[in-house]
């Protein structure tokens, strides 16, 4: 291999100029770099011979930076100054944070930029310089073994990304020195890698991609035909992945331990932190084997894969839905399916492979390392774009997945261009005046399939002025919205009844050099109704979570001093309570359940607040209680 | 690169008769021909102007075909092809018509409270297609006939059919979510 690419350069002495180019699969939870040698797109290792790299980046006083594996060892000690899964704040406003930060826990800066920035020890960053860190590193290690610097990239997006989110990403390889060939959708790179699109004597494949990765599920419906792909329909749930498979886990090893041992075994973050890796240890081993033997700190038992299955059900059934909603959106039927293309670690698992298979009657495609599939698929465009492979005819045709729109009287909105729409597109749409003499309009971009503003996401906000003076309903404006190949938006105005024409042209941008545009982000990751109501769900779990660690910290440290028996016992059975409710309650059920948890505790924390104790509740879990 | 011809109607632009009646996979085929030529994808080596001009081209060419795809936007196409005009504010002033839609969407708030609640829906959905069906062969009738103001009330129509499928679209989802979960 290290001959071949000796033999490779790719620089100017080659006789039809090489051009070095890449594929970059920018994930959640790993980044991946991959590229075209001696014709086979291959992913590319670090020196240790690690293919993955932990999307995590950590700041360090110095103002040093470390990306991977040696910011992933810090992501517990200093976890204030080492960032996880920068992606989910891609193209987000501050507004956003107030709903994912209670998930995250990074200390926002107050900024008023629209851009939300995360308080490190070197200074407040956003996602897109977060996001550009992780970029660098994977730069620098295609170039060191290419052996040249690179000519372009391809990067790829989930399907569902919006305009900001895209733009962000972009930002992001701009900011690294990238120069970005195309913005690719992650389930067109994955098709793109089992080179699906040559079957032999088939016009037309539809497939379907199923992606499950460590903190996200996407479903995708594809049309391939003769090169082209187009993406029919998109789904999925932004708060479903692998690491919730390893919580039921987790959840049940936690339930073992509340019968054979003291309650207060959930004490501690180490523990529980512990209790998680050990269950996705177990996870793991259950693609292999019957049962596996958990073991925790003294506690053994075996755990059988039916055990398992029973637990992950519902989580299951969830992505199945979702392939549903998504083949009903591209009106289709399971069985004009062709092929199944799975994605994400956790398509390991052999349940998955299975219910799927079921599923879309049919096994799924397996063979490709589904951690590397999209980088793989990545690269073979950018190889293509790169103009190394002249005599191909594949084309990527892409949809937005969003519809767009202008806001029109009522706060309601008017959409100009629909989801699914093949991209780049240009539409245009004539508005009037509505008053006499009115010389300026104000026009609002809005991204999302709602009716009202409010639930739709606001992309950008801009004032076209110098309105020739007219009765209402006399002018004409012509607004005209332009996506490009990438999805990104530009939106331009004109006056054109009159010879006068006032026009103007707004980028939105979530970047970083075009803070001044006014923005207002509304709402929040995905328009779907039931994507809102899970994460919310998701949300008072996570708070649950805390309020029980909250008090089965304060319980270790001074319940036996401070509670009588009684009073313990009423503590434990509202515990209880609340962790059934978190187990299988609704969103309502957990909320109140939580309500009722601190208002039982308050005579608690008000007696561990005065007394000789105050050091005790020092740590920021007790702050729960102060509520 | 070879400039495509922006003063070519949508119909020109993918060598189809200016008709209503679609051939879907001569549409497809040619739409596909013009991609391969003209997508910006094929010039990310080019200059800045030359990829401006595929973007502009492409767009073009994906605006003509979502046109074309649609049987109202077609339609609507074909009478603005003809001088016929359309504002925004233009609507239909049938109030038969109104009416019937009216009942249709009452229709469709009752049967979700049925027990057989979806295949209802089902039965609604039908219906609507079939409407619909008669509506897209009275337009045709009336541009053959070259009565355009009949043809536009026509396509004027069209709208609420396409509202009305998708709110049963949106219902059957609905039923269907509610009996699997």
């Amino acid at each position: 291999m290290a001959l071949l690419q000796i033999s490779e350069p790719g620089m100017s002495t080659a006789p039809h100029q090489h051009r070095l180019a890449a594929g970059i699969d920018l994930g959640t939870t790993n980044s991946l770099i991959a590229t075209v040698r001696s014709g086979d797109a291959t992913t590319l290792a670090d020196s240790d011979g690690e293919h993955l790299l932990p999307s995590i980046v950590r700041y360090l006083q110095d103002g040093s930076v470390s990306v991977g594996q040696s910011a992933q060892a810090a992501l517990i000690d200093d976890y204030k100054n080492t960032i996880a899964s920068a992606k989910r704040l891609l193209g987000r406003g501050v507004e956003d944070m107030n709903t994912l930060a209670g998930v995250l826990p990074y200390e926002f800066a107050d900024d008023t930029s629209a851009v939300p920035k995360i308080r490190t020890l070197s200074g407040d960053k956003s996602a897109i310089e977060i996001s550009a860190e992780i970029l660098k590193t994977l730069k620098a290690r295609a170039e060191d073994a290419l052996g040249g610097e690179l000519n372009g990239v391809v990067v790829t997006v989930p399907a569902y990304f919006d305009d900001a989110q895209r733009q962000a990403t972009k930002d992001a390889a701009r900011l690294a020195d990238l120069n970005v060939y195309r913005l690719l959708n992650e389930p067109t790179a994955a098709a793109v890698a089992y080179g699906l699109d040559q079957g032999e004597c088939v016009d037309e494949k539809i497939i379907a991609v199923y992606d499950l990765g460590g903190g996200t599920f996407d479903i995708s419906i594809l049309r391939l035909n003769r090169g082209v792909f187009e993406v029919l329909a998109t789904g999925g749930d932004s708060a479903l992945g692998g690491d919730d498979f390893d919580h039921v886990i987790a959840e049940w090893i936690l339930q073992q331990l509340g019968e054979n041992q003291a309650v207060n075994d959930q004490k501690n973050a180490k523990k529980l932190r512990q209790i998680l890796i050990e269950a996705r240890r177990v996870k793991e081993a259950l693609s292999h084997a019957e049962t596996v033997m958990v073991s925790v700190d003294g506690f053994e038992e075996s755990f059988s894969h039916d055990q398992f299955v029973e637990l992950v059900e519902p989580l299951i059934k969830k992505t199945l839905f979702a392939c549903r909603r998504a083949l009903r959106d591209a009106e289709l039927d399971k069985d004009d399916i062709m092929d199944v293309v799975m994605v994400g670690g956790s398509t390991r698992m052999p349940i998955i492979r299975e219910r799927v298979g079921e599923f879309f009657e049919q096994p799924p495609l397996v063979d490709i390392d589904p951690d590397k599939v999209v980088a793989v698929g990545a690269a073979i465009q950018a190889d293509l774009l790169a103009g190394n492979k002249p005599d191909s005819d594949m084309l990527l045709l892409d949809i937005i997945p969003l519809s767009l729109g202008l806001e029109t009287y009522g706060g309601l909105v008017e959409k100009v261009i629909a989801r699914n729409t093949t991209i780049p597109v240009a539409k245009a749409q004539e508005f009037t005046t509505f008053k006499d003499n009115q010389n300026a309009m104000t026009i609002h971009v809005l991204q999302g399939e709602r009716e009202t503003v409010e639930e739709n996401r606001s992309l950008a906000k801009f004032t076209l002025r110098d309105i020739p003076a007219m009765v209402a309903g006399a002018a004409r404006i012509k607004v005209t919205f332009q996506v490009d190949a990438d999805g990104l938006l530009n939106v331009s105005a004109e006056e054109q009844t009159t010879g006068a024409k006032a026009k103007i042209e707004v980028k939105p941008s979530y970047g970083l050099s075009d803070l001044e545009i006014e923005t207002m982000i509304t709402d929040s990751m995905t328009n779907a109704k039931a994507d809102m109501e899970a994460r919310k769900l998701r949300e008072q779990q996570v708070e649950a979570d805390r309020t029980l660690e909250a008090l089965d910290s304060a319980m270790a440290s001074d319940g036996d001093a401070l509670l009588s028996d009684d009073e313990k016992k009423t503590l434990l059975d509202v515990r209880t309570v609340l962790l059934a409710e978190k187990e299988s309650g609704t969103t309502e059920a957990i909320e109140t359940a939580i309500k009722a948890m601190e208002s039982a505790a308050a005579f608690y924390v008000a007696r561990r607040m005065d007394g000789n104790i105050r050091t005790a509740m020092a740590g920021q879990d007790i702050n729960k209680f102060k509520n | 690169m070879m400039s495509l011809n922006f003063t070519q109607n949508y119909f020109e632009l993918f060598s189809l008769s200016a008709q209503f009646s679609l051939d879907r996979s001569l549409l497809a085929r040619n739409f596909r021909e013009l991609q391969a030529k003209y997508h910006p994808d094929r010039f990310v080596n080019e200059s800045d102007q030359e990829r401006r001009v595929a973007v502009q081209t492409t767009g073009y060419i994906n605006e003509a075909n979502e046109a074309l795809k649609s049987p109202r936007l077609r339609a609507q196409y074909l009478l603005e092809l003809k001088d016929v005009d359309f504002e925004l504010c233009d609507s239909t002033h049938d109030m038969p018509f109104l009416m019937a839609q009216m009942e249709t969407r009452e229709a469709l708030e009752a049967a979700i409270e049925a027990n057989d609640a979806l295949d209802q829906v089902d039965k609604i959905g039908q219906q609507v297609k079939q409407d619909k069906q008669a509506l897209e062969d009275n337009f045709q009738q009336n541009l053959e006939a070259d009565q355009l103001e009949l043809a536009k009330d026509a396509v004027l129509k069209m709208k609420f059919y396409e509202r009305l499928s998708d709110e049963v679209k949106r219902l059957q989802e609905k039923l269907e979510d509610e009996m699997f979960a």
